[in-house]
């Protein structure tokens, strides 16, 4: 039997980067194969070589028989593929995507209806309104109906879920599962590890070479040390009983729609607060409004000791901010970027010299402060934000979904800095869509359709709802949600 | 065939769907018509004259009344010795002056201009126009007419340069743009990955922008032949043929700077900077080719919009017929097809 994807000896560089170096693997017709490494380990030039987007350096690639260098045409015709990116259009609606793809690949969307009714039955009801208003997941299975919709044979996705909320991820790969019972084959990569379990078999990349192939269990127990790093000590003495964001009945109101359905909470100067909710919950919206980015409709907050609707300039300066979006400006170096953002919150210049090298020196960055930001790997760029963020020391640092696209090692080394910072006093307030993150968290709350439906510390959560872990918690209660994924 | 058509259709989307950008482009040939055919004008009207003679007689009175007769002049003061009138148009109380010599009654001669030069382009009009209404006096020494244009309207000569322009404009620019905004938010990738034929997606991207462009040029036609007044004197179908050779030029460059371009800005910077800045100074838009060094004479002669301009200006205002153009039309072809042959060629079918 023809192998769905071989792979010889492929090495692919960019100049002077090796970005894959010497990989071959084979996958099985009908097989779920994962790709995983962490962000740089050469998972995209893959998939991008496999889809003859790209030329490998050397080596051979074939996808179901064909060469990936002379038989483009065949395999362009045979394969779905989904790039890291979300690409729609977010001007054509719903149905206007499906059938402009549908067109391209030669095919109609009555006519491929079957191959895609379990995913594309979610969405149709919003079937006229424009891709770019979809919720994450939403766009997820969107994009999945238009890389299906022509029945391919071999899938390439990926990171098809990176931003996208534990609920709606668990609904895609259960229609993975449903694609591989009809003989699909499906190369997928992912930062997740719950994902990576429901893989036949992985292929482990790091730094352009395969470290390992075999069944999940087996990669991920040889390589514990990256996936599943020992949990870490934290004590929560810092804690104090004063205050330091108090909100009360706030309400955020876009028109008729509430983002934001009157929340009440507080949150204690040195404790780690996590503030989970699945994507269009209102968590971002509730976010903006702590940190006088948005003014709310109602009710009222106090952030730092002041007014989130009156004293939003005072709150700006008492605070840090670090989200996955904007972080650092990728063509300033290291020190540069640091001197900036210190600069922008007015700090001292000798203050600024010493907690420099004092910062260089414990991230073990010395080296690399010349570097530019965007020669980095992501993982460091998130440290390196991190500790901008609270440069300054804020009495309270927002994190919006700090640690996307990085693998457990580095999300364990991020949450170290997060310690750290809180074990000097400082609060911190952070979004995430990793349930085992919502576990190193001192108290979290799950926002489900602009309403705070459960707050406390990972244990108390999981007793008052009888679910193992955080993930089932979270699970059973956006479940409820009634609000159709925004 | 169905797969280009849909792609066309949701290429015309994309273009309806921004409203900002097609009220841009609909409203920037407009005002720039308005704008150039009313607010700037090279006309010349009302410029501010002294005359300057110590002593009035039959034949400098008859010469003053002549240049206050015509609507191009207005005396605004008769002083009697040069240096007043200088300081008047140092003081910008005046344009000109018109000295007589103090023996010009009997020597019939002997007649000085002194202009604010602050214009050379301006002044040296109100010059050729000074002298063809004195001479015009005495006996008719020259009588100067003006073909094709005898009021010396300057809107005959902005409407096809404006017409270069702005084909140019939004063919490259919204062309380019609309590619690299695939590559940028990554849906590029998935039409490559797609069987359709990588030329394919070009060309159908090309073809609502060419329809944008036709309607365009139609509203530019209509408004400079009944709101500016300017002749359409040649052949409608001559001008809409040479227009289509242009657009396609045009597209053509759009192309090209489509596959050198990575992000939307840079395509931006590319069309508006590489393209279109040369394209005003250079192609004998606002500054005549005849009186530029050699050397940007020959890099004028690269500029497409050149002989579009050129050619419009012979159909529209001069209304000559095919073989007058057929320099231009070749030169035109010729460059599209270069140009057009070089953006498939170079049009890369995987990535970078």
């Amino acid at each position: 039997m023809t192998p769905a994807v071989e792979v010889r000896n492929i090495s692919k560089s960019y100049g002077k980067i090796n970005a894959l170096d010497d990989v071959s693997f084979s996958i099985t017709p009908g097989e779920v194969f994962g790709l995983i490494g962490p962000d740089g380990a050469g998972k995209t030039t893959m998939f991008r070589i496999l889809c003859t987007l790209l030329l490998p350096s050397s080596g051979t690639a074939s996808v179901e028989g064909y060469d990936t260098v002379r038989q483009l045409t065949e395999i362009r015709r045979r394969v779905g593929y989904m790039p890291g990116k979300f690409s729609l259009y977010q001007d054509l609606t719903v149905e206007e995507n499906l059938n402009f793809f549908a067109t391209l690949f030669g095919t109609t969307v009555e006519d491929g209806y079957e191959s895609i009714k379990a995913i594309y039955s979610q969405i149709e009801r919003f079937r006229h309104r424009k891709a770019g208003a979809l919720s994450g997941g939403m766009k997820q299975k969107l994009a999945l109906s238009c890389a299906l919709v022509h029945r391919p044979s071999v899938l390439f996705l990926d990171e098809p879920t990176t931003g996208v909320d534990p609920v709606s991820r668990k609904e895609f790969w259960e229609m993975l599962s449903v694609l591989k019972e009809r003989g699909i084959t499906i190369v997928a990569s992912t930062p997740y590890l719950d994902e990576v379990r429901r893989c036949d078999r992985v292929a482990f990349l790091h730094q352009g070479k395969l470290m390992g192939i075999d069944t999940p269990q087996k990669v991920l127990s040889d390589f514990a040390d990256i996936f599943n790093p020992p949990a870490i000590e934290h004590s929560k003495q810092n804690i104090s009983n004063e205050n330091v964001i108090e909100v009360s009945h706030l309400v955020k109101a876009f028109g008729t729609f509430r983002a934001v359905d009157d929340i009440s909470f507080s949150v204690r100067r040195g404790e780690i607060f996590g503030f989970l909710g699945a994507n269009g919950a209102g968590k971002t919206t509730a976010m903006h409004m702590l940190t006088g980015l948005n003014q709310p409709t109602s009710g009222t907050g106090i952030v730092a000791g002041y007014d989130i609707r009156t004293e939003y300039e005072e709150i700006k300066k008492h605070i840090g901010y670090m989200s996955q979006k904007f972080s650092l400006y990728e063509d300033l170096t290291v020190k540069e970027n640091i001197r900036l953002f210190a600069g922008i919150y007015g700090m001292k210049e000798q203050d600024i010299r010493h907690k420099t090298a004092e910062l260089l020196e414990r991230l073990q960055f010395a080296a690399h402060k010349d570097d530019l930001v965007a020669s980095l790997p992501l993982g460091w760029k998130q440290k390196l934000a991190f500790s901008v963020s609270i440069f300054h020391d804020p009495d309270i640092v927002f994190l919006d979904e700090p640690t996307g696209g990085v693998d457990p090692a580095t999300r364990r080394q991020f949450w170290e800095l997060i310690y750290e910072a809180a074990s000097r006093g400082i609060t911190v307030f952070v979004t995430t869509h990793y349930m085992d993150e919502a576990e190193y968290c001192d108290r979290i709350s799950i926002m489900v359709d602009g309403k705070i439906s459960a707050i406390g510390t990972p244990d108390e959560l999981k007793q008052e709802f009888r679910q193992p872990d955080i993930d089932h918690v979270f699970t059973y209660l956006a479940r409820q949600a009634t609000r159709s994924s925004d | 065939m169905k797969q280009f058509i849909s792609f066309v259709i949701k290429e015309a989307k994309h273009i309806v769907r921004d409203k900002r950008t097609m009220l841009i482009l609909f409203g920037m040939p407009i005002m720039m018509m308005l704008i150039f055919g009313f607010a700037i004008s090279t006309d010349v009207k009302n410029v501010r004259t002294v005359i300057v003679v110590s002593q009035i007689d039959h034949l400098t009175q008859a010469v003053v009344e002549r240049l206050s007769a015509s609507e191009y002049f207005e005396i605004v003061a008769v002083v009697s010795v040069p240096k007043e009138a200088e300081q008047m148009i140092r003081n910008q109380k005046a344009d000109m002056a018109v000295v007589f010599a103090d023996d010009f009654a009997s020597k019939h001669t002997g007649m000085q201009f002194i202009v604010d030069g602050a214009d050379p382009n301006m002044a040296r009009q109100w010059i050729n126009y000074a002298t063809s209404v004195i001479l015009n006096h005495g006996g008719g020494l020259v009588n100067a007419k003006m073909l094709y244009n005898p009021q010396m309207k300057s809107a005959y000569n902005f409407v096809p340069a404006i017409m270069g322009m702005l084909l140019m404009l939004i063919c490259a620019m919204m062309t380019s743009i609309s590619i690299v905004r695939e590559k940028e938010k990554g849906t590029m990738e998935v039409l490559l990955v797609s069987p359709v034929r990588p030329l394919m997606v070009i060309i159908a991207k090309a073809i609502p922008y060419l329809v944008l462009a036709f309607f365009i040029l139609i509203v530019i036609l209509l408004m400079a032949r009944f709101v500016l007044a300017v002749p359409l004197q040649g052949s409608l179908l001559l001008i809409l043929a040479v227009s289509v050779i242009y657009i396609l030029l045009a597209l053509s460059l759009g192309l090209l700077i489509s596959n050198i371009a990575q992000t939307q800005l840079v395509a931006l910077l590319m069309s508006a900077m590489v393209l279109l800045m040369p394209v005003v100074m250079l192609s004998g838009m606002m500054f005549p080719v005849e009186s530029m060094p050699e050397i940007l004479q020959w890099i004028s002669a690269l500029m497409p919009p050149r002989y579009y301009i050129d050619a419009m200006r012979k159909l529209m205002i001069m209304g000559v017929g095919m073989g007058a153009i057929m320099k231009e039309m070749l030169i035109l072809l010729g460059m599209t097809a270069l140009f057009l042959t070089i953006a498939l060629v170079k049009f890369n079918k995987r990535m970078e």
